[in-house]
């Protein structure tokens, strides 16, 4: 080597060196693709009580907000015997590192004030490791005998601002109750609070009924009775609790009705001479349409969210599968190609997927899909399970789980759309057909 | 001329025409020559050969074992299965008779009677046929898509593609099961147990043996709960050999710059030292300069290296939650700055959104909450970041991405 060019050689690599350390600017860059998915943890002190008759309102109010979140599955409440803080004052502020001690996550305090039948719960939440509160402080007012909704109001607030995603707490299921033994089984319409609580009874149990479904803004209710010997299909007004038959055509048999999400029109079935199609009814006018016309059975319609097309499950195909069509009618279009057979198809509120159940190898199962067909995902598997419904938010399913043999049960269960998070809904007894009601205002 | 001469000349002459025309009678396609690698052995190795070649006839088993079978028939019987909660709905279990009576039942029969069992009767093994019956009658021209059965069948319904994991836990690389006397770790590390010789001191801390937790391609469910204890516990398929850790760019500089300075085979002794002092000269001004940039950090030394890098991403990684989000801001990736200080722990007020994609503002905004979450619930004790290289990391943009851990 020359000397010329070891000079010039040295020189470069000297030269390189420098830019490396002047320009340490430059900030580090890490990308993270793995994290943890768990429960996160989150306290409720008890709210505080301002006036002596808030007492027990503060307490109950707190424990029904901590066993929403948890139900969901998404957070795990901290139990107050590991408080290291106690709150004594709304406006107190919060000591933040007690709280990160117990690894808290999310704070959630409250007081509530009582008077004359009137109450009012206010609250905030804070992120504890950031020191921040997460939105602001809210207050709802009502009268005392509210008090359990007004607490899934406030943990529909919390679930929302923490997950991002409105919450599903502050609204009701309808059901059929079921009474005496499986040859002999009374039902009767039954409503309830998304957790099981404040029961209340639609119709008596001289006929059955089944298949109830929500109006979009909860104040009908459809469903299906058999009080003249056939299936019928009849509305209720939630107020008075009035039911009126709907399309009463002489030598017909109507079952499986739904809303449109324009609350104007229902979607049904329709059996005449031994076939059944879908039919659409103007509520209001009574116009009817047939929107399918098939030898097949064509049954179990639902609506998409934009109430542009109608999912719907039929044999047309030699086995029963899940279609989808326009909510005109028209050529339906087949989505469901897995083993097995598909049906009750319900079509998400967020418009996304399309829940169903499945039946294969003598197991039945409550799964979702995306509306093309793709994706599918079994979320549960039973002996029966059937006839899911979905939460206001999308995110949870509801359905029927009936247990085999001569003493089988129904019951009401839920399970996350990840499949998580499987519970039993709390039920006085053997309960069925649930239909989920959208957030109530 | 006589004879032999004679003799001689019709020799060579029809030598010399077969020479020239014999060629057309013969085939051209004379035989692919065939070239065979061949390799001087000497006798030692090739005894050594051949007394290895003597004992395999034992085990001759490793090729047949490869293909167990090709999946058998993977279709298990759509038919026998009872029709499913066909639902509901359709006719009353009373009535014997499929035929409904035109007549709207003028008979109301008020009596809640009816013979209960309505219609759900999905038990899964009876009811060959679904209740409403149908009865398509002759059904002549509706065109009867009788072989959609068909596509049925042969349509993807599912993949042959190995079977997904089903796990606790979710991650873009399924993990087996740790052994039970593992921790759990992001990565995995062998046991490390002190050596038991005596003599060499040997400064090896003592370590539990690490896995990475249990992780599968998607989650546990109840539905595939089942499924999962029945798959194959093991697969044949070898594990993958461990990336090589890139070797740390961190010297590459000083190599080069030394390379030249010390160079035996240069025989150029006054081009050296002249490219010595050079580079020396260069060096100590890099470093200076360096130090007047950082001057509460000091001097910076070689770059990060990879591991130095792994560790902090997987101390953050351990506390970023996303269990909480919602589906879309669960698919929503965020970049987040943040700036540290010497002790390792991040500046809470320095945590901000710099940049996100795949979702709205506030998906983005829930995203950040979790990120900023993780990143100040693991700094209790500040990251294990090397302090003299603060200046490297003193400011830091993390892009957390969740896309390879989906909730649904």
């Amino acid at each position: 080597m020359t000397p010329f060019k070891a000079l010039a050689l040295s020189l470069a690599a000297a030269l390189s060196l420098i830019p490396a350390g002047v320009t340490q600017a430059e900030p580090l860059r890490l990308i993270i693709t793995e994290g943890v998915i768990e429960p996160l943890p989150f306290a409720v002190p008890s709210f505080v009580a301002e006036n002596g008759e808030a007492g027990d309102y503060a307490a109950n109010i707190s424990q029904v907000i901590a066993g929403d979140l948890s139900g969901t599955g998404l957070f795990r409440e901290i139990p107050s015997s590991a408080f290291i803080a106690q709150v004594s004052s709304f406006d107190a502020p919060v000591g933040y590192p007690d709280w990160k001690a117990i690894n808290a996550q999310a704070l959630i305090t409250g007081a509530v004030s009582a008077s004359g039948g009137r109450i009012v719960v206010k609250f905030r939440v804070y992120d504890v490791f950031s020191g921040a509160e997460l939105g602001d402080g809210l207050q709802f007012a009502g009268t005392t005998d509210s008090w359990r909704r007004m607490a899934h109001k406030v943990a529909d607030a919390v679930y929302s601002r923490i997950t991002g995603e409105g919450g599903y707490f502050d609204s009701r299921v309808v059901f059929v109750a079921e009474s005496g033994p499986k040859n002999d089984r009374k039902k009767r319409l039954a409503v309830m609070d998304y957790d099981g609580a404040n029961v209340s009874y639609l119709t008596d149990s001289s006929s059955i009924v089944i298949a109830p479904r929500f109006s979009p803004d909860g104040s009908r209710i459809l469903f299906t009775s058999y009080a003249t010997g056939f299936p019928r299909i009849y509305v209720m007004d939630t107020g008075n609790l009035k039911a009126r038959a709907l399309d009463e055509q002489p030598g017909t048999m109507t079952f499986a009705p739904r809303f449109a999400p324009d609350g104007r029109t229902v979607v049904f079935s329709l059996e005449q001479g031994g076939n059944s199609d879908i039919y659409s009814l103007d509520s209001g006018s009574g116009a009817r349409q047939q929107l399918t016309n098939a030898p097949s059975i064509e049954t179990a319609p639902s609506y998409s969210p934009d109430g542009s097309k109608i999912v719907f499950e039929s044999d047309r195909s030699g086995t029963q599968q899940l279609y989808i069509m326009g909510a005109g009618g028209g050529e339906p279009q087949r989505i469901s190609f897995g083993q097995g057979r598909y049906g009750t198809p319900v079509w998400s509120p967020r418009g996304d997927l399309i829940a169903f159940t499945k039946q294969h190898q003598g197991r039945f199962h409550i799964g979702v899909m995306r509306t093309d067909g793709s994706e599918e995902r079994l979320l549960t598997a039973s002996f029966l399970d059937e006839g899911p419904t979905w939460a206001p938010n999308g995110r949870v399913i509801m359905f029927t789980r009936e247990t085999s043999g001569e003493g089988g049960q129904s019951a009401l269960y839920s399970v996350d759309i990840s499949g998580r998070n499987l519970r039993q809904v709390a039920t006085d007894g053997p309960a069925s057909d649930p239909a989920w009601s959208p957030l109530q205002p | 001329m006589n004879t032999g001469h004679v003799i001689s000349g019709l020799g060579h002459g029809a030598a010399v025409v077969w020479l020239l025309v014999g060629g057309f009678f013969i085939s051209r396609d004379a035989p692919e020559m065939t070239v065979t690698q061949v390799s001087l052995v000497s006798s030692a190795e090739l005894d050594a050969m051949t007394a290895a070649a003597a004992q395999p006839a034992a085990e001759p088993a490793p090729e047949p074992a490869p293909e167990p079978a090709p999946e058998p028939a993977p279709e298990p019987a759509p038919q026998p299965a009872p029709e499913p909660a066909v639902l509901p709905d359709p006719v009353p279990e009373p009535q014997p008779q499929p035929e409904p009576a035109p007549e709207p039942a003028p008979e109301p029969v008020p009596e809640p009677q009816p013979e209960p069992a309505p219609q759900p009767e999905p038990l899964p093994e009876p009811a060959p046929e679904p209740a409403p019956q149908p009865t398509p009658a002759p059904d002549p021209e509706p065109t009867p898509p009788a072989p959609v059965a068909e596509v049925a069948v042969l349509a993807p319904v599912t993949s042959p593609r190995p079977r997904p994991k089903p796990a606790e836990r979710v991650a873009p690389q399924p993990v087996e099961a740790p052994p039970p006397e593992a921790e759990t770790a992001p990565e995995a590390t062998p046991e490390v147990t002190p050596e038991p010789t005596p003599d060499p001191p040997v400064v090896q801390p003592e370590q539990p043996a690490a896995a990475p937790e249990e992780a599968g391609t998607e989650l546990l469910t109840e539905a595939n709960r089942d499924q999962a204890k029945l798959a194959p516990s093991a697969s044949i398929r070898p594990k993958a050999r461990p990336a090589r850790s890139e070797p740390a760019a961190a010297e590459t500089p000083d190599e080069t710059a030394s390379t030249p300075a010390t160079d035996p085979a240069t025989d150029n002794s006054d081009a050296d030292a002249i490219a010595a002092a050079v580079a020396e000269a260069a060096a100590a001004a890099a470093a200076e300069a360096a130090a007047s940039d950082a001057p509460a950090a000091g001097a910076s030394g070689a770059p990060m290296t990879q591991g130095e890098k792994d560790a902090m991403r997987v101390a953050v990684s351990a506390c970023w939650n996303v269990g909480s989000l919602s589906s879309e801001a669960s698919a929503t990736i965020v970049t987040v700055a943040v700036s540290m200080d010497q002790s390792g722990k991040p500046n809470p007020g320095s945590i901000r959104l710099i940049d996100w994609q795949n979702g709205s503002e506030a998906s983005a905004r829930q995203a950040f909450e979790a990120a900023r979450r993780g990143i100040l619930r693991c700094a209790k004790d500040g990251y294990p970041l090397p302090a003299d290289k603060f200046d490297q990391w003193e400011n830091i943009e993390m892009v957390f991405d969740p896309s390879g851990m989906r909730l649904r």
